[in-house]
């Protein structure tokens, strides 16, 4: 067994129910300390496990590539909140695999908040970025789902409608509300929707039109460097 | 900002400062803490950003206000009713608890504006180089390739215009949303194409060969040592010294401040006070040193 494996296993079978029984036994705002230190702790064998694998030169430039592109990519539209970042992640997710889409995520997050400022909720984001990657690496991996412009389009939307814009509504109802329960979380669930909606359009239009393009470049730079799987891991 | 003496110390002492007062702040809430924690960060956040903070931090008082008068709203414990509406009771305890549950909200928010005029992105780099090489490297890519891609996009789209390519303010989102998408196309292509480039250049000068050591402006002196053991001394004082119950609903029960409980507040005070103090004194230094020219 791999040390990445043993740590992963030691977080998910102790230090978490651990962080879970002490939190919610502490008096005080115990939700917002123990969601967000449960996030930090679910984050850390995911970034250890890149850590630990000592990538290579190569591996670690297309990553950094990939995740400044995410950030830098808002510019690039000319249509105001015309959010490109969760395409990006999912996209590199597609092209690389559920870690490489994993590790995109969580740091474009991580760094784009150096621009926009850090808050309790940049690990909220880097988890939330970082699964949306990772779902759509693993969902596309080995043919699962066909590579076509639509099926990621509609995946594109669906992921950031279900899972990654919940997930941000949800570290809102963590970090803003002194008393969780169905009554008082619904009505910021309702409404993070629009925001969800208008985003996850975003995300089809842009794996729509973009999808292909970017894949086939990432294509072109592994024949044309002979970047091969075996060789580089990538 | 330059000129702050707290964000001269090593990045440790910073990262340290923080991460204690950030954790006390969401643990603790207790309304004298909390009192002392806006006014600590609040002056700090001050000290830093100047006149423009001061704007930013009277923008935040209606945020305070709205999530102190909503709790009652969602929350209906509490035994004093101060009135009723459609039935519902709205309890002086419940709009206290609001007020504790806003005031953490607000006190993050000024500290984490310090934390980010304090620790910049070189010092956490810098801080955790060591500890995590790959990834801190990988971030230190990533800032750098931001700004870097952002004037490549420029660069792509001031091209594209002097061909009769670019858009214009009147065109359709559909004739924006593909240029747009040709511009990010290029750009990976660019992207991309220097990326191999530089991986191979780092290999070829031996990236991987040997143990990163990563470059650090600051070192520990004797004054970071001291004011690492000061702050940790008045943390353990804080939890030893000091009784902090606070509960709001149903009934009020919150510890008294004075007598028995008082040094472990004051230990929290002064933890608090550790930058704002730094910051006055050097510029006390600063003055005197001027009025002996």
């Amino acid at each position: 067994m791999k040390k990445s494996h043993i740590a992963m296993l030691l977080m998910f079978l102790l230090v978490i129910p651990a962080t879970l029984f002490f939190g919610l036994r502490l008096s005080g705002r115990a939700y917002y300390f123990t969601s967000t230190l449960v996030i930090v702790e679910l984050l850390i064998p995911f970034l250890l496990a890149f850590e630990n694998r000592k990538p290579q030169a190569r591996e670690l430039v297309v990553i950094a590539v990939l995740s400044a592109l995410a950030v830098a990519a808002r510019v690039v539209i000319p249509i105001p909140n015309f959010k490109v970042i969760f395409a990006v992640i999912m996209l590199s997710g597609i092209a690389f695999g559920p870690e490489a889409g994993f590790l995109v995520g969580a740091v474009s997050a991580f760094a784009s908040n150096f621009f926009y400022g850090q808050g309790a909720y940049t690990p909220w984001q880097m988890f939330a970025y970082g699964a949306g990657g990772m779902l759509a690496g693993f969902l596309f991996a080995k043919g699962r789902l066909p590579r076509k412009p639509a099926v990621m389009g509609v995946f594109g939307f669906l992921a950031t409608l279900l899972f990654v814009g919940p997930l941000l509504d949800t570290c809102t109802v963590f970090l803003t509300l002194p008393v969780i329960h169905f009554q008082t979380a619904w009505p910021l669930y309702v409404s993070g929707f629009p925001v969800n909606l208008s985003q996850g359009t975003c995300t089809f239009l842009t794996m729509l039109l973009f999808g292909n393009p970017l894949l086939e470049k990432l294509d072109r730079v592994k024949v044309q460097y002979g970047m091969t799987e075996e060789q580089d891991g990538l | 900002m330059r000129d702050d003496a707290f964000s001269k110390r090593h990045p440790a002492v910073n990262f340290v400062f923080f991460a204690g007062a950030m954790i006390c702040t969401v643990v603790i809430q207790h309304p004298a803490y909390l009192l002392a924690g806006v006014l600590g960060g609040g002056i700090y956040y001050l000290l830093l950003h100047g006149r423009a903070g001061l704007k930013t931090v009277l923008g935040w008082l209606p945020v305070f206000l709205v999530l102190t008068g909503m709790n009652p709203l969602f929350n209906i414990y509490g035994n004093t009713v101060l009135f009723r509406y459609f039935g519902r009771p709205y309890t002086l305890e419940a709009l206290l608890y609001g007020g504790a549950i806003a005031a953490i909200f607000v006190e993050m928010l000024l500290w984490f504006g310090c934390y980010n005029a304090v620790l910049t992105s070189d010092k956490f780099t810098g801080l955790f180089g060591n500890l995590i090489p790959a990834l801190s490297l990988l971030l230190v890519m990533v800032l750098r390739m931001i700004p870097n891609l952002m004037r490549k996009a420029s660069q792509i789209s001031g091209a594209r215009s002097t061909i009769g390519k670019g858009t214009a303010e009147q065109d359709t989102t559909k004739e924006k949303l593909t240029e747009g998408m040709t511009v990010l196309g290029t750009l990976t292509s660019w992207a991309l194409e220097g990326s191999v480039v530089t991986a191979d250049s780092m290999r070829s000068r031996g990236y991987g060969s040997g143990k990163r050591s990563s470059f650090m402006i600051y070192t520990m002196t004797g004054l970071d040592w001291g004011l690492l053991a000061a702050q940790a001394v008045l943390l353990v004082g804080m939890i030893v010294l000091g009784d902090r119950t606070a509960a709001f609903t149903p009934v009020l029960n919150i510890a008294p401040i004075g007598g028995r409980n008082l040094p472990g507040f004051l230990c929290y005070l002064c933890y608090l006070l550790i930058p704002i103090a730094l910051h006055i004194k050097e510029a006390i230094q600063w003055r005197i040193s001027i009025s002996k020219i």
